[in-house]
């Protein structure tokens, strides 16, 4: 006797549901297709630009961000190493290489969801291309850990986090032929006090 | 009869997962259009249009923070329903500055930055293609050298952002972002004498 509506409130129960929960986790896994992937990095060249794709739309009408312009910059950002390892503050990276082209660029670590670091505070969070130390060739190398390092060190934040690695007036964030730039490495060197 | 039913189990469940499709296309597809936590919406909940307002390190009830730790950020929503407006602006010594035009859906309209202007100064108007018309017919003097940008929304934000990368320029930065102005273009058209 209650088979039909019982049929129903299934369907609908599954429909509105599973609607939802698809959407929400499609809008938190990725910010769209159109993504380029460099090594451990992702950067969305054309996440602000009316043709990005319906999901890279619904993705910052939700998130709110203000995006680069293409005369602005890229962001790329990382929260694996080139292991595929998440980041985390419990262990130790060094950042290796070079940069694209780029005229300026910064790069910071913040856990997600936190803030920026600030320029203010007493352990550095973040780095650009005026204050880091380079190589005799022009390459540089970051450590990125808890524990204060020589050389370029960016403090960790505890737990996870992510790197934001900004170039500012880049031929990058107009061109197509980002795929063959070469972007810094992300090693994992050593995890606890070991 | 048993069997009946779990045939009859197995369609609502089919189509209750045909449901979710349908469901999550029409979300994505119309989340733009109703979302209240987009940028133009934060924009707006900053104040008043036609003027800059400064970002903080941390998002304040709009929303907005800076996403950069180098980079200060200022933005300004305009309505070029009255008239156009013109973005203005003298750097003081800041290494880098970027300016980007957005429509109210949030889609890049323009976007320069300081070696891709005229003499490093900033200096944009913004205007409607009829606007635009009128205003190439009768070019003010105080115009000429402007960058001229035509924008088929009237409504929209602009994101102005300046470098800091050391303390030592914060002073530059902080004089470049609060001089620089966001307003209507003054600007008549003979035409209407």
């Amino acid at each position: 006797m209650f088979r039909i509506p019982i049929l129903i409130a299934i369907a609908l129960t599954i429909a509105f549901s599973g609607g939802i929960w698809s959407t929400i986790a499609a809008l938190n896994a990725t910010a769209g297709f159109g993504a380029i992937r460099l090594g451990a990095w992702d950067a969305f060249p054309e996440a602000q630009t009316a043709d990005a794709d319906p999901y890279a739309k619904s993705h910052r009408a939700n998130a709110g961000k203000l995006l680069y312009a293409s005369a602005e910059g890229l962001a790329f950002t990382a929260a694996v190493d080139d292991a595929g390892q998440r980041l985390t503050g419990d262990c130790r990276y060094q950042i290796s290489g070079q940069t694209p082209a780029a005229r300026l660029w910064t790069l910071f670590a913040a856990a997600p969801g936190a803030g920026t670091p600030s320029p203010a505070s007493p352990l550095p969070g973040a780095l650009n291309s005026r204050t880091a130390l380079y190589r005799p060739d022009g390459g540089f190398e970051i450590h990125v850990s808890r524990q204060a390092a020589p050389g370029n060190w960016i403090a960790a934040p505890a737990g996870p986090f992510r790197l934001t690695l900004t170039l500012l007036d880049t031929p990058t964030a107009g061109s197509s032929g980002v795929i063959d730039l070469s972007m810094p490495s992300i090693k994992m060197i050593g995890c606890g006090n070991g | 009869m048993a069997r009946r039913f779990a045939l009859h189990l197995v369609m609502a469940v089919a189509v209750g997962l045909v449901g979710a499709a349908l469901l999550h296309l029409v979300i994505v597809l119309l989340l733009p259009q109703f979302s209240e936590r987009d940028a133009y919406t934060r924009v707006l909940a900053k104040g008043e249009i036609q003027r800059f307002w400064r970002l903080g390190e941390t998002p304040d009830k709009s929303g907005l923070a800076q996403d950069d730790p180098y980079l200060q950020t200022a933005v300004c929503a305009f309505d070029l329903g009255e008239s156009p407006m013109r973005v203005a602006g003298t750097n003081p010594g800041v290494p880098f500055w970027s300016l980007a035009v957005y429509d109210s859906g949030s889609n890049e309209v323009f976007s320069i930055n300081d070696r891709t202007s005229v003499a490093g100064a900033l200096d944009v108007v913004l205007a409607t293609p009829v606007q635009m018309t009128l205003l190439r017919k009768n070019l003010p003097a105080s115009a000429t050298q402007s960058i001229l940008v035509e924008s088929q929304s009237s409504e929209g934000y602009v994101v102005l952002r300046a470098l800091a990368p050391q303390q030592s320029f914060a002073a530059a930065v902080s004089q470049f972002l609060d001089t620089a102005a966001c307003t209507p273009f003054e600007w008549r058209s003979r035409s209407r004498f």
